[in-house]
């Protein structure tokens, strides 16, 4: 019994009987290796609910198609951690779900998107069937790399039409009247705006906003181009003394930090008349509905975030989510196929199915199927005024490179809250990366 | 501990002179003694699914890499980057003083309950039943929960307010440390009560009867009696905690996500944010590989006092 | 508590504070319990509209049979694999390693034993992006073995503390006296390290098929398709990019945590015996 005779055996003996273990395991398993090279083209979306259009579209695909489609899904929260893990593998999709802007700029500077203008060529309507200032967010380096998918996702101005009635007030259309009508609101001991502000973008939307109106859409341009005085300049810190002064005054409450979104924390407290504003993308409406009908048909009012007096923004710009996009890597092996899938995402099917779940796609046949939308009204009204827009700007935290997230949020958090002053949250701000 | 390094010394030092060639040492003094060949399986697959790529994560500690391009070597910029970075010193005290309030809150606890659940009532078997449902559910489930029950708006700060205030618990940092280290408790909690209840029965009656005829009144006998026995159990139990909490990230993630701010920022979950919000799996690394550090050596050096690593003294006696 | 006190002497008259005590955790056990089994009776709006302390109203049924509609028969499926592979791997290895580092004397076999002591503290968030290019060198990405390898190799460390502790309560004579009689390691093993470690083996299974149950981290980067998902990842359907399902979500984690309750009940008695071992007593 030497210890060079013993060591082999038992591990002999127990490798053997882990491979056997495995290979058990391995039936009946769907071992579906994933990747391009099965003769598929991979379909990478964020998992969840809106997920049946997809796999509608792709069915359709499929009809029409000798090189099949398959829909892989990752579940939401954690979507862009693993895109940014498979996508320079062999594991990589073909095409891919992203919000533009900031979310593929690190795969485009890593040479792995298709630039589309040779599909755009060899069929025009890939643009021109998109609303430009949707279009154009996904452009990096003035080439496009993105064509629109579900919807857009303007962030608007929400009320709870009873509390404004009760406060005897009306939406208001200036910030001047907004300060009024929160104090008026107040005055009836109820929190005047609801904000989510555990799950942090929410409170970015109110910097989004007021940066717009005051400075216009060009500042957050110039910064975004690497300009870190830009943060510095009067009408930055204008902008801020305005959400300090709206933070101050109590528009908030004081437990937003302990509030979110996500959970239906602000939006039942918009519908429960515990608050009167609740400024949120447009998906609010169909949240509402889900959870409040009765509120969302009677009470829920919608308007554009209020103007500034003297701001350089124009009244009509919008802020948000200007649409999700599906790019295409490069490699793929299969582009004439890609490209005729994307064709599908202007056809009257995807169009139809999308408005039939309360997205709003920007294609320029939109407008036809308006009355067929979950709530026809509110579908025209974001229509409209995504169409008019001047600017569209993507959200922060979007058009930055992912790598700034985190930090934004936590800047955005603390300047909201009281724990950076003006001058640290600037610093802050200029502290991030740019492309 | 000191003792037991010499005595170890001494009998390698023994053994050495005899051992040449191993197998002779194997063959003669090792009878029925079990091989490395036993380990070697273990080893072998553990090595290939854990250590291969905790090898790879000390490459990549000294290399800048966002995933998509190769790696490059970026020699201790990675390193010199982190012990510069206030939210790393920040976020390491953040990992042990919720690692120690961990321990400090759930230990007494989870004796007590063991202790309790050790009766052999029939009402103590159904309770502590109900009390090891939290340990089923997954972190994130037990989030989510917990969140709903905190809502300022609509939940316990509300009907609770003169405890809550205006219920602003995730808005500041010694509040939100609080429910970190509650939430964790609710939820680990079962496992260390289970090791307590069974180690609480394996304490024999003969001393508790012995101290009854003393006179020794049950405080007396849990503070002389239960606590010593439960000493081993104390310790393996702390080990799993120490371990838990500094690699605790999952609750962090669903209920703070390290705010607000950065305020609850903790080790395991900086690191999480630097791979995958940040794609800086550089300086992700080299946290991970420091939490490793740490974590090595407390548990190192909590095995060492326990005694777990005292086999081959005890051994010996044979 | 007159029987009770028949049989354990110490405890003689009731301990009410102690009984106060237990109470007040119950509570806090029970509370989060009876807010998530609310939820799961409850449409969506009744949810949002009632907030989580409320009574139960309307009575409906509608997440549990959308959790089996959304495919949770699929996810249970995959679920039950993975589980079931990683206790089998699990069970495989560790005893025979146990035994090794409790009954062994070469320092290669001390060396495993600090070098598990060591993976005790890796996080798996530490090493998961290399360990997604060692699965996919290895051709298992998407594929649910690539899940059971390292569910498997992470839950090693505990386990192996948890079963030297239990092995080394055997007593030396034991051993002793079946080395006198010339038998083999294996026979050791076989016949008397086996036998009286079951206690601690019961708990190894439990904790190893809790972690495979509830594991989260690998299953998300290691797989993809629709075909191999595990429950905690069907957990995100409840998911959408801006809001959560919270009764549909909760239905789902009652239904994936009954199977490892039912399995608790009975073998409860078992458990709490292995825990025993645990602090080597």
């Amino acid at each position: 019994m030497t210890l060079r005779a013993r060591m082999p055996r038992t591990a002999i003996v127990g490798g053997a009987a882990l491979a056997l273990l495995l290979s058990l395991s391995g039936c009946g398993t769907g071992s579906g290796t994933a990747g391009s090279d099965d003769g598929k083209i991979h379909i990478l979306v964020y998992g969840d609910a809106a997920n049946k259009v997809e796999k509608q579209l792709i069915a359709t695909f499929n009809k029409q198609s000798k090189v099949k489609a398959v829909l892989d899904t990752i579940p939401g929260a954690d979507y862009q951690a693993k895109l940014q893990t498979v996508i320079n593998s062999k594991q990589a999709p073909d095409v891919f779900f992203n919000w533009g802007g900031g979310s593929i700029k690190p795969f485009v500077d890593a040479d792995l998107l298709m630039p589309l203008d040779d599909f755009i060529a060899k069929d025009p309507e890939l643009k021109t069937r998109f609303l430009p200032s949707v279009f154009n967010s996904a452009e990096i380096d003035g080439k496009p790399y993105g064509v629109p998918m579900r919807g857009t996702q303007p962030v608007l101005f929400f009320h709870n039409k009873q509390v404004l009635e009760d406060a005897g007030v009306k939406p208001p259309k200036t910030w001047d009247e907004l300060l009024h009508a929160v104090k008026a609101i107040k005055a009836k001991g109820v929190t005047p705006i609801a904000l989510g502000g555990g799950d942090r973008w929410p409170t970015l939307m109110w910097f989004e906003y007021l940066f717009d109106r005051v400075a216009g859409p060009g500042l957050f341009q110039k910064a975004l181009d690497g300009d870190k005085a830009a943060w510095e300049s009067a009408d930055s810190k204008k902008a801020l003394g305005m959400i300090r002064d709206l933070v101050d005054a109590g528009a908030f409450g004081t437990n937003f930090d302990s509030v979110k979104f996500t959970d239906q924390g602000s939006p039942t407290l918009l519908a429960t008349g515990k608050a009167g504003f609740e400024l949120m993308g447009s998906w609010e409406y169909s949240t509402q509905q889900d959870a409040h009908p009765e509120f969302a048909k009677k009470d829920l009012g919608y308007t554009a975030f209020p103007t500034v007096k003297g701001g350089k923004g124009d009244a009509s710009d919008l802020v948000g989510n200007t649409n999700n996009f599906y790019s295409v890597l490069k490699k793929t092996e299969h582009p004439e196929a890609v490209a005729e899938f994307l064709k599908l995402q202007y056809s009257d099917e995807f169009v139809k199915a999308q408005l039939g779940i309360g997205n709003l796609p920007t294609t320029t046949n939109t407008p036809l199927f308006l009355q067929k939308a979950a709530s026809p009204g509110y579908a025209k009204f974001q229509y409209e005024l995504v169409e008019k827009a001047p600017a569209f700007q993507l959200s922060w935290d979007q058009a930055y490179p992912q790598s700034a997230a985190t930090s934004m949020y936590q800047a955005i958090q603390q300047f909201f809250n009281g724990q950076l002053d003006e001058g640290g949250f600037i610093k802050a701000m200029q502290a991030l990366p740019t492309s | 501990m000191s003792t037991k390094t010499l005595v170890r010394n001494e009998q390698d030092e023994e053994i050495a002179p005899r051992t040449t060639p191993t197998d002779r040492r194997d063959g003669v003094v090792g009878v029925g003694r079990p091989g490395f060949g036993w380990a070697a399986p273990a080893a072998v697959f553990f090595g290939l699914f854990a250590l291969v790529p905790l090898i790879l994560v000390a490459v990549l500690s000294f290399a800048t890499w966002n995933g998509l391009s190769d790696p490059e070597f970026a020699g201790l910029d990675n390193w010199k980057k982190l012990f510069d970075d206030p939210v790393l010193i920040q976020s390491l005290w953040l990992s042990v003083l919720l690692t120690v309030l961990g321990v400090a809150v759930q230990t007494p606890l989870s004796i007590l309950l063991g202790v309790w659940a050790a009766g052999h009532q029939r009402n103590r078997a159904i309770l502590s039943a109900i009390y090891f449902v939290p340990l089923l559910l997954s972190v994130a489930a037990v989030s989510v929960l917990w969140r709903a029950v905190l809502d300022p708006n609509f939940g316990v700060p509300a009907q609770a307010s003169w405890l809550f205030g205006d219920g602003n618990l995730f808005g500041h940092q010694a509040s939100a440390i609080g429910v970190l280290v509650f939430v964790s408790t609710w939820q680990f909690t079962p496992l260390h009560t289970l090791i307590y209840q069974g180690a609480a029965r394996a304490v024999p009656q003969v001393l508790y009867q012995a101290a009854q005829i003393d006179g020794a009144g049950t405080v007396r006998q849990f503070f002389h009696i239960t606590l010593p026995q439960l000493r081993n159990s104390i310790i393996t139990s702390m080990i799993l905690m120490v371990v838990g909490g500094l690699t605790t990230f999952d609750t962090v993630l669903i209920l703070t996500q390290g705010g607000p701010g950065t305020d609850t920022t903790i080790s395991a979950y900086y690191m999480y944010q630097k791979a995958f919000k940040s794609f800086d799996y550089g300086t992700a690394s080299a946290v991970g590989l420091l939490l490793v550090l740490v974590a090595t050596v407390i548990s190192l050096v909590m095995v060492r006092l326990s005694g777990y690593d005292k086999m081959r003294s005890t051994m010996e006696g044979l | 508590m007159t029987h009770a006190a028949t049989r354990t002497v110490r405890r003689e008259r009731p301990n009410f504070l102690a009984g106060f005590g237990s109470l007040i955790w119950l509570f806090l056990v029970g509370l989060p319990l009876y807010v998530m089994l609310v939820a799961t009776f409850q449409s969506r709006a009744d949810y949002a509209a009632n907030g989580p302390l409320s009574l139960p109203r309307h009575f409906t049924l509608d997440n549990y049979i959308d959790d089996f509609n959304n495919g949770f028969g699929q996810y249970f499926v995959n679920t039950v694999v993975v589980t079931v592979c990683v206790v089998g791997i699990v069970l495989l290895l560790v005893p025979p390693l146990a035994y090794a580092i409790v009954r062994g004397r070469g320092r290669l076999t001390s060396g495993v034993f600090r070098l598990f002591l060591l993976g005790l503290a890796i996080p798996a968030q530490a090493v998961i992006v290399p360990m997604f290019y060692v699965i996919s060198q290895a051709g298992l990405y998407d594929n649910l073995i690539g899940v059971i390898l390292p569910t498997a190799a992470f839950a090693m460390p505990v386990c192996t503390l948890i079963l030297t502790g239990s092995m080394r309560d055997i007593t030396p004579e034991l051993y002793e006296a079946m080395t006198m009689d010339g038998a083999s390691p294996r026979r050791i093993f076989f016949r008397l390290v086996l036998p009286l470690s079951r206690s601690g083996l019961s708990t190894i299974i439990v904790f190893t098929a809790l972690q495979a149950w509830n594991g989260f981290l690998f299953p998300l980067v290691l797989t993809q398709s629709a075909s191999t998902k595990v429950i905690t990842m069907g957990l995100y359907d409840f998911q959408t990019e801006h809001g959560v399902d919270i009764p549909g979500l909760l239905a789902a984690v009652v239904l994936s945590m009954l199977p490892i309750l039912i399995v608790y009940l009975f073998a409860r008695r078992a458990l709490v015996q292995g825990l025993m071992g645990v602090g080597g007593k």
